[in-house]
């Protein structure tokens, strides 16, 4: 083979450029910002969460990169809206995998959506948390990447379950939703766990969110015997209609069950402020109003921190503080574990036993993904909404 | 109970019933099935909301101004989606126009409005819950007054005969001489006005929710097809009749069954008079 002069100066610029480029490698990781995608549904009709989330989200960031960021790596979100589409959601999870090149992803933040993206992001063994409820989105066998930060929708059939049985100390219970998928699967699943209980579900049904008037849905009930009303829906025109027919019909019986009566709408469509009273919705331990009024001490400090900085009126509290806790279990992966890789990520998180946030400690084993403990689950009274918080329901000390 | 669960099946029959009758004054006049019907009924309400419940102008002046955003609306639809397909009405494309248009509406409601229902103010004070409530006996003495203006309109006024004149037979009305496009338009503009009084007297039954006018769509075509298409005193009758057997499926049977009663007994009332209960058979001259 014959060198010549001018093979011999390419191959030896080649050389030294290849040899730049492999020597520079490590320190251009090692000073490449943390990328952490954010599936946020931050418009359409179900984007209220992820407005609530992004606040907490944007706090937590701010707050590290401003402390100098992890090992000196800036935390960098690449967020894109799904407005609530599993289309748009499966669309930017895939970008986000292949060409922003995240590092771990955080969401999507409604069950729809995460039930089109878990797949993918598992086949990409990216690291991913989320706070959706459908109990088969965590499966540590098939997605050994995702990560759940909120209840299970069993783990919340147990705690309102519970609460109408064992606190309450109720025995019959009417279990109603509305004619959506969720509604319907949800009575349910509801249902089985008062069975579990040895309670008796008197009377089971779905009823449509435009009905107008439900005085014959609601006799039904009271004629069966149920001492309890539990209802699974987020139609405020159906929950507030509940709520006056109970006071027309002066029945004097408890509803428990969804959030969603807790929420504002609620509050302008009933009769009389009085009709919400008695109406005990799913909460948080940690976003709970104790008899002193006040949060446990660590969300108490965090809520007095962020006043006049983050709006706490208009969102729940629990959505905020969840995506504070998001964005610190991410930073603490990347700092315990010396940096982006994604398998040495999941297996810090696999450890946390329990990992202390503001939403609550939440706990992850190889062979467990659920993170909220069964203990953290508490029921609120619906009509006491302040700074997106709410106070404990009666029979907690 | 029995009373209120009464008394509450005849308003929302009185609210299918408006519908029908509206739907029923846009076919007279242009033989188009339009669906955007149930959308003024949910128009009628939100707006009524808008003007007294966000705005806070008075109740009278919100209701003249609901009535007239509706009638636009209607006088819109004409131009809009009935006009421009009349030249093919056997090819049945205001199906598509209509429905279109009423999705136009919808969405536009939803974005603008809220996706999440929304109070209707108390009108005259009575709220009570029970039998005297006015959110029961406001849609039922708007039917009453529409059922007397109607007749009045058709019998004692010289446009209501004309309006009569192009329902039954616009070519020799307009051989006649009478301005069918502006009477077809003033009919568009009264059956937005039907459907808007629809949808503000039940504003405190039904709330002021973009989701109404699907469900209005809907449960308003049904006295159409039973009472006989056209026909007003029938879809009066058939809207009463299936309000009230909607509430008593509901007492007996309940949820979701309740609908499937409802559809029930209207696909067995068809099989047996395909006319409708109160339609005289169609005849064609051969």
């Amino acid at each position: 083979m014959k060198i010549t002069r001018r093979g011999l100066t390419l191959g030896g610029a080649g050389l030294a450029t290849a040899s730049g480029l492999g020597l520079s490698a490590p320190a251009l990781a090692q000073s490449e910002p943390i990328r952490i995608g954010w599936l946020a549904a931050l418009t359409g009709p179900s984007s209220a969460p992820a407005i609530g989330f992004d606040r907490g989200i944007r706090h937590a960031t701010d707050a590290i990169n401003a402390a100098g960021g992890i090992g000196g790596r800036q935390i960098e979100l690449v967020v894109r809206d799904t407005q609530g589409d599993p289309t748009k959601a499966v669309n930017a999870a895939q970008e986000m995998i292949s060409r922003a090149r995240v590092h771990a992803i955080w969401g999507p933040t409604n069950s729809g959506e995460s039930l089109a993206t878990t797949p993918i992001i598992g086949r990409a063994k990216m690291p991913n948390l989320h706070p959706c409820f459908v109990d088969t989105l965590i499966d540590p066998a098939r997605y050994p990447n995702a990560f759940r930060m909120a209840p299970s929708n069993s783990q919340i059939d147990d705690a309102v379950s519970d609460y109408g049985v064992n606190i309450l100390k109720l025995k019959k219970f009417a279990v109603v939703g509305d004619t959506t998928g969720y509604g319907t699967t949800t009575v349910n699943s509801s249902s089985a766990a008062f069975a579990k209980r040895n309670a008796e579900v008197v009377y089971r049904g779905q009823i449509d969110a435009t009905q107008p008037d439900l005085t014959p849905d609601m006799l039904r009930m009271r004629n069966a015997g149920a001492e309890a009303i539990t209802i699974w829906t987020v139609s405020p025109g159906l929950i507030s209609r509940i709520m006056n027919v109970r006071a027309t019909m002066g029945w004097d019986v408890p509803l428990i069950g969804h959030p969603a009566m807790g929420s504002g709408e609620v509050g302008q469509l009933i009769a009389k402020p009085q009709n919400w009273e008695k109406t005990y919705i799913l909460g948080f331990k940690n976003c709970s109003y104790g008899p002193d009024g006040k949060l446990p001490g660590h969300v108490q400090t965090f809520v007095d921190s962020i006043q006049g900085k983050i709006n706490l009126d208009d969102s729940t509290l629990w959505w905020i503080v969840c995506g504070v806790d998001a964005i610190n279990v991410i930073a603490s992966a990347v700092r315990e574990s010396g940096g982006t890789d994604p398998l040495k990520m999941i297996d810090f998180w696999n450890k946390q036993n329990p990992y202390p946030g503001l939403y609550a400690s939440y706990t992850w084993t190889p062979q467990q993904h659920n993170g909220l403990p069964q203990s953290d689950l508490v029921m609120s009274e619906a009509n006491s909404q302040r700074q997106g918080a709410y106070k404990l329901a009666p029979g907690y000390v | 109970m029995l009373p209120a669960i009464l008394l509450s099946g005849l308003a929302v029959g009185a609210v299918y019933a408006l519908i029908g009758v509206t739907y029923n004054v846009m076919f007279s006049a242009s033989r188009v099935m339009s669906f955007t019907a149930g959308q003024l009924g949910m128009l009628g309400g939100v707006l009524g909301a808008a003007f007294i419940g966000v705005l806070g102008l008075p109740s009278i002046v919100g209701f003249v101004l609901t009535l007239a955003g509706c009638a636009l609306v209607g006088v819109a639809t004409e131009i809009i989606a009935v006009r421009p397909v009349l030249k093919s009405l056997e090819q049945h494309l205001y199906v598509l126009s209509t429905l279109a248009l009423a999705l136009l509406i919808q969405q536009f409601t939803a974005i603008n409005w809220s996706t999440e229902p929304q109070p209707f103010p108390t009108l005259l004070g009575f709220r009570d819950g029970g039998v005297g409530d006015e959110k029961f006996w406001l849609p039922i003495a708007a039917c009453a007054a529409t059922v007397v203006g109607l007749e009045l309109l058709y019998r004692r006024t010289l446009i209501g005969r004309a309006f009569l004149a192009i329902a039954e037979d616009n070519f020799a009305a307009r051989a006649l001489g009478l301005p069918e496009r502006n009477l077809r338009m003033a009919s568009y503009a009264l059956a937005g006005v039907i459907g808007g009084l629809a949808g503000f007297a039940s504003g405190q039954l039904l709330l002021a929710f973009f989701a109404n006018g699907a469900m209005l769509n809907f449960y308003g075509f049904v006295p159409v097809a039973l009472g006989g298409l056209g026909n007003n005193r029938g879809a009066i009758i058939s809207g009463l009749g299936l309000g009230v057997f909607q509430q008593a499926a509901n007492f007996t049977v309940g949820g979701v069954f309740a609908s499937v009663a409802v559809f029930s007994v209207f696909i067995i009332v068809l099989l047996v008079a395909p006319q409708g209960l109160f339609g005289a058979p169609a005849q064609r001259r051969v």
